[in-house]
């Protein structure tokens, strides 16, 4: 009595993990399918977003350079009129230079220190936080995956894997060998930055 | 040295043994208390009534306080929501974290307070909610905001503020039932005197008091231990998020080395920050002793395990 009781307890209990381990599998599954598509998802903003970022930061830099080469080539007209000594060009050089400096006034006045580092600096900010989302999608991937694979081959887990069939998944597909497992003696330096 | 899957592993053991512990003491004091109260009352059936009522007394205040624990906490601190003009970090960074950790996104809000912290609660990932400090924000750069933010969004994973609640209840329960065993003592015996002379009776009274007197002191020792043991999970899992324990590190150093208290926080909040945010009022020369009363292990002790990892 008391026997068949505990028997029928333990049944019960082994069945419900049974079924636990076995949802896990087929919800972590269809999380690292979700996961791809995240993957994607974020791929597709980047796409999006960085021809935008880049027009448009070009679009202001290229405001600002206008007026940088205007006043570069004034001065190499100046520069080359005093070298040949003509009047002629010495005025006509003098006269580029002065149309050139109100509407550089104006772009000072516009923006009292030139924004152009605070514009590149956003740029930067935008690259590297959607290079992180990215990365952060990748990194769902890889994580469910190796959760997954974890308990796959673990006991008694594993188990209930084979009995269902539950196959290896992939994760981020990487080569297994390849240049990134070996360190070359150029890597070794550290590096130097030039700019 | 040990890696960051095996910190975790040690980390869930260790945290599973002492809830465990919690509840096998909890469940020895009030079985003890019931017993006693029963015999000063002449209650026969081991005075479960009296576990029920306290119970449900301490349950009703921490269900309130959990059930809509991120209003509640977000009034008392005085937050407001993040916006992404203003707060454009802090609302990527949780972005980006979130699509890491598979979570749905939690709502956002920033106390303006110049001291650097931050906290997690609401009672499942679906309700999170996410609140950092001006402090915060104007002192860290992304990879130490980041750091910061794994902790809290590891907190809301492992269902850190549900746990928390549940042992509030318990610390509750014992705490009430000692009261109402001494009240019994004064006000209600008499009922049942014929009990005393029977031994076991005496043994039940005098384990009624010791449980009375120590047990709610220990079981809120046990709760800080508890606490303190998430708070080195949530720096694990913080790290298996974003794989940086350095970010993490000099976060955790610049909160230290920063000394303003935190306006906002209160005891019944303290627990859910990311540092003491009343900061370490006693030096380390008192020893382990203060160290029991902590919400939060010191953060000398986190950055130590956290450099294990790196």
């Amino acid at each position: 009595m008391n026997f068949t009781i505990i028997l029928i307890i333990l049944l019960v209990s082994i069945l419900l993990w049974v079924v636990s381990t076995y949802n896990f599998f087929v919800s972590t599954k269809a999380r690292i399918k979700a996961s791809i598509q995240e993957i994607g998802n974020q791929l597709k903003r980047q796409a999006d977003l960085i021809p935008n970022l880049e027009s448009s930061t070009k679009g202001y830099l290229k405001h600002e350079k206008g007026i940088f080469e205007m006043l570069t080539m004034a001065r190499k007209q100046i520069a080359g009129a005093i070298k040949s000594g003509d009047l002629a060009q010495m005025t006509a050089a003098s006269t580029t230079l002065s149309d050139v400096l109100p509407r550089l006034s104006i772009a000072v006045e516009d923006n009292p220190e030139l924004k152009a580092d605070t514009v590149v600096a956003k740029l930067m900010e935008e690259l590297r936080d959607t290079s992180d989302k990215v990365m952060y999608a990748r990194r769902l991937l890889i994580d469910l995956s190796a959760d997954y694979n974890v308990k796959r081959v673990s006991v008694p887990s594993s188990f209930v894997a084979s009995l269902f069939g539950f196959s290896e998944m992939k994760g981020l597909e990487t080569a297994e060998v390849g240049e990134h497992t070996v360190v070359s003696e150029a890597e070794m330096k550290s590096p130097k930055v030039n700019l | 040295m040990k890696n960051i899957y095996e910190v975790r592993a040690s980390n869930k053991i260790k945290s599973f043994v002492v809830v465990v512990f919690f509840f096998l003491f909890v469940s020895i004091t009030v079985w003890v208390l019931s017993q006693a109260i029963g015999l000063y009352m002449g209650y026969e059936p081991g005075g479960l009534g009296y576990v029920g009522l306290a119970l449900i007394i301490s349950g009703i205040s921490s269900f309130i306080s959990y059930w809509y624990s991120d209003k509640i906490v977000l009034s008392i601190s005085g937050a407001r929501v993040a916006n992404s003009y203003e707060d454009r970090l802090f609302t990527s960074v949780v972005d980006n974290l979130s699509i890491g950790a598979g979570i749905s996104k939690p709502k956002l809000y920033v106390i303006e307070d110049s001291a650097p912290n931050a906290f997690a609660t609401g009672r499942d990932p679906k309700h999170a909610v996410v609140c950092v400090t001006t402090g915060l924000l104007q002192k860290m750069n992304r990879s130490e905001l980041e750091g910061v933010i794994a902790h809290e969004l590891t907190h809301i994973i492992n269902f850190d503020i549900r746990l928390m609640s549940v042992v509030s209840v318990m610390v509750g329960l014992v705490a009430l039932l000692g009261d109402w065993f001494f009240r019994v003592r004064f006000f209600g015996g008499g009922r049942s005197r014929d009990r005393e002379d029977n031994q076991l009776g005496t043994i039940m009274m005098v384990l009624g008091i010791i449980f009375a007197i120590v047990s709610p002191i220990i079981a809120t020792l046990i709760q800080l231990a508890i606490s303190r043991r998430r708070e080195f999970m949530a720096d694990a899992g913080g790290v298996t998020l974003t794989r940086h324990p350095q970010g993490l590190i000099s976060a955790l150093k610049k909160i230290s080395a920063d000394h303003e208290p935190l306006e906002a926080a209160n005891k019944a909040t303290a627990h859910l920050y990311i540092a003491n945010p009343f900061k370490d009022k006693v030096g380390g020369t008192v020893g382990w002793f203060s160290k029991l009363f902590n919400t939060h292990p010191l953060i000398e002790e986190r950055i130590k395990t956290l450099q294990k990892m790196a």
